[in-house]
């Protein structure tokens, strides 16, 4: 009934193609926005930021990377564990050579060099597809996850062999380390959120994203087309592994504070992401939210929500059941709907415009 | 005024096959083929099935290699070539099984057309204002062109998978013009098309033609099309080069009557 496009005539093509052309739409990501940046940060409380909201914003950035790759250009990827690592590293290298310089510019700066790690491991993409695609993506898990271990001038040759993650201001504020509060963790990784997912929705409305889908869905005719297919599989393992290195600088310096890289990023957490974008919706940024969304709270709403409502549920039940919860949805997504949670949502608004009639 | 310049420009050789051989293994796919087509002509293709015409058309476009012979395209001539190259030289296709862009909208898929056409770069792309919004506004409206010449703009934002078959032949007819080709190579575009839709698309081929003077390669099934929308007709069999002129030479051909014709009787 009020989910209506009716009477929203566009007059020029620059309304037609804007991000959200339908005005409901809009709306909601406003009362999204102001939520977020209001709402959270002044009534909610540590607990919610600190292990709600920051690991779901951090997760977002890893799936919209992984979904650039896998839902919109066709590569699938199992490593995007390890480019969240090279993220995780790159910002620790940097941030402790540089110790003036901005956090937030170390945290761009390992998105950049994470892109360039993905350029060269995106190179058989050429070449190979599918099933083979993902061996080479997991060899490079595995290469540089070694690399994580083995390099000790990685974490600066610390005793621990972990990352130490030391305090860091922005305007004054601290935002990293022992010392920052959840309130300014959370807007930092909101704000990065907020402009990346502006970037990739940009970027993929528009000629590279077309080149993207065209790629993922007939390569011979995208050829065709005058799209190089090497420029763009390199370009989309670039761009994807910029979201992941972001994500995983963010993950070390944001929200855990610091920590080993053969807990954080490895094959599960490849296998993680994964199952985000799956669930959520390949090809689709609102999809890669909603996976991060769903994945990232499963395990605290079983542990904390159902004995808060009277449920009791151990620690170790409520995580198989969020492994036995995950592994159905995947195989129902994967066999019912591949378009995920993003699909559903978008079935739900079809209904909702014909809404009060069936038809 | 278009029609003007059409009719003086129709005439020079815009392509040649030249001695062209195919062979995949042991299978001859095309032996020792030659012809040409004239700027701004219509030419169709016909055969047989297995004639070796879509192998044809793969080498004009840079699919296949040719094991012997060349091809001459606006007075260059190579051998072998890639895909992306003959585009960016102004040759534009159809497939004879729809390859369209299925999880994107018609509009998108036929934006891709416009591709090597846009040029902002990442940068731009990243912000989606200024430049790069006016470069996507002034190939929206081209698009837009297109998308009312082929009268489908009920369909602009359907995902293309969800069309039925006629209707994905049209619109990847929009997506090779969209490429404003010089030579436009079309693989059986009415096939499995009602009487009503094989009329509309003969139209659009005509207008095609007539309207913007895109040469065209037509390879059809159809003989009374081929008859009436060509101007010049080459026959394949088995990979040889049968017959080759006007559709009345065609039609009046021993070999072809024999071959061809005779079976479709
Ligand atoms: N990629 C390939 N590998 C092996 N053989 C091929 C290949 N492409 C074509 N051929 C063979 O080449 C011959 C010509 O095929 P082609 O597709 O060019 O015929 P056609 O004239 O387009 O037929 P149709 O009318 O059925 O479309 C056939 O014998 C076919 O089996
Ligand atoms: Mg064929």
């Amino acid at each position: 009934m009020f989910y209506r496009e009716t009477g929203q005539f566009k007059t020029n093509y620059a309304d037609d193609m804007a991000l959200l052309p339908i005005l409901q739409d809009r709306i909601g990501l406003g009362i999204i926005l102001f939520v977020a940046y209001v709402i959270i940060p002044f009534f909610g409380n540590d607990f919610l930021l600190s292990t709600v909201m920051i690991p779901f914003l951090v997760f977002s950035l890893a799936a919209i990377g992984l979904n650039i790759l896998t839902g919109f250009t066709g590569l699938i990827s199992l490593g995007t564990g390890a480019f969240m690592g090279v993220g995780a590293y790159a910002c620790y290298k940097v941030s402790s050579t540089f110790p003036d310089l901005n956090i937030l510019f170390c945290i761009v700066f390992s998105g950049v060099f994470s892109a360039l790690v993905g350029v060269l491991f995106g190179l058989p993409s050429l070449r190979i597809k599918g099933f083979y695609l993902a061996v080479a993506t997991l060899a490079a898990q595995f290469f540089l996850q070694w690399c994580f271990v083995r390099i000790p001038w990685l974490y600066n040759y610390n005793v621990s062999g972990a990352i130490e993650v030391s305090q860091r201001s922005i305007f004054g504020v601290i935002v990293t380390g022992a010392k920052a509060t959840p309130e300014s963790r959370y807007i930092v990784m909101l704000v990065l959120v907020t402009l990346m997912t502006w970037v990739a929705a940009n970027v993929l409305s528009g000629r590279i994203g077309r080149a993207f889908m065209a790629v993922r869905d007939m390569d011979i005719a995208a050829e065709l087309m005058g799209i190089d297919l090497l420029k763009t599989k390199l370009l989309a393992f670039a761009f994807s592994s910029f979201y992941a290195g972001v994500a995983g600088a963010a993950m070390m310096f944001i929200w855990v504070g610091g920590g080993e890289a053969n807990d954080s990023f490895n094959i599960n957490q490849s296998f993680l992401i994964l199952f985000m974008v799956i669930i959520g919706g390949l090809g689709s940024l609102l999809g890669a939210f909603l996976g991060a969304a769903f994945i990232s709270s499963l395990p605290t709403i079983l542990k904390f929500g159902l004995p808060a409502i009277g449920i009791p549920l151990a620690g170790a039940t409520a995580e198989h059941l969020t492994y036995i919860l995950v592994g159905g949805l995947i195989l129902f997504f994967l066999i019912v709907e591949p378009h995920g949670l993003a699909r559903l949502w978008q079935i739900g608004k079809q209904k909702l415009r014909m809404w009060p009639f069936p038809y | 005024m278009m029609q003007t310049y059409h009719q003086i420009a129709r005439g020079d050789t815009l392509l040649a096959v030249d001695h062209v051989s195919l062979s995949f293994g042991g299978v001859k796919a095309i032996t020792d083929v030659s012809f040409d087509i004239r700027k701004g002509e219509i030419r169709a293709i016909i055969g047989p099935n297995g004639a070796g015409k879509t192998s044809m058309l793969n080498v004009i476009n840079g699919f296949y290699h040719p094991q012997k012979g060349q091809i001459t395209f606006k007075g260059l001539t190579r051998s072998r070539m890639r895909p992306s190259v003959a585009a960016s030289q102004g040759i534009a296709r159809t497939f004879q099984n729809v390859a369209l862009f299925k999880g994107m909208s018609t509009l998108d898929n036929i934006m891709a057309g416009r591709t090597l056409k846009m040029h902002r770069n990442f940068f731009w792309q990243c912000l989606r204002h200024g430049p790069a919004m006016d470069e996507e506004i002034k190939h929206r409206e081209f698009v837009e062109d297109i998308i009312d010449f082929l009268e489908i703009q009920a369909i602009r934002k359907v995902p293309v998978g969800k069309l039925p078959y006629g209707l994905q032949k049209r619109v990847e007819l929009g997506r090779a013009l969209a490429m404003e080709p010089d030579l436009l190579l079309l693989d059986e575009p009415m096939a499995g098309m009602n009487l009503e839709e094989k009329e509309d698309m003969s139209r659009f081929i005509v207008d095609v033609n007539q309207q913007y003077g895109t040469t065209i390669a037509l390879i059809e099934h159809d003989m009374g099309v081929v008859m009436d929308l060509s101007d010049r007709v080459v026959v394949l069999e088995y990979g040889h080069k049968l017959a080759d002129g006007t559709p009345d030479d065609v039609k009046a051909n021993e070999d072809v009557i024999k071959a061809y014709l005779g079976v479709a009787h």
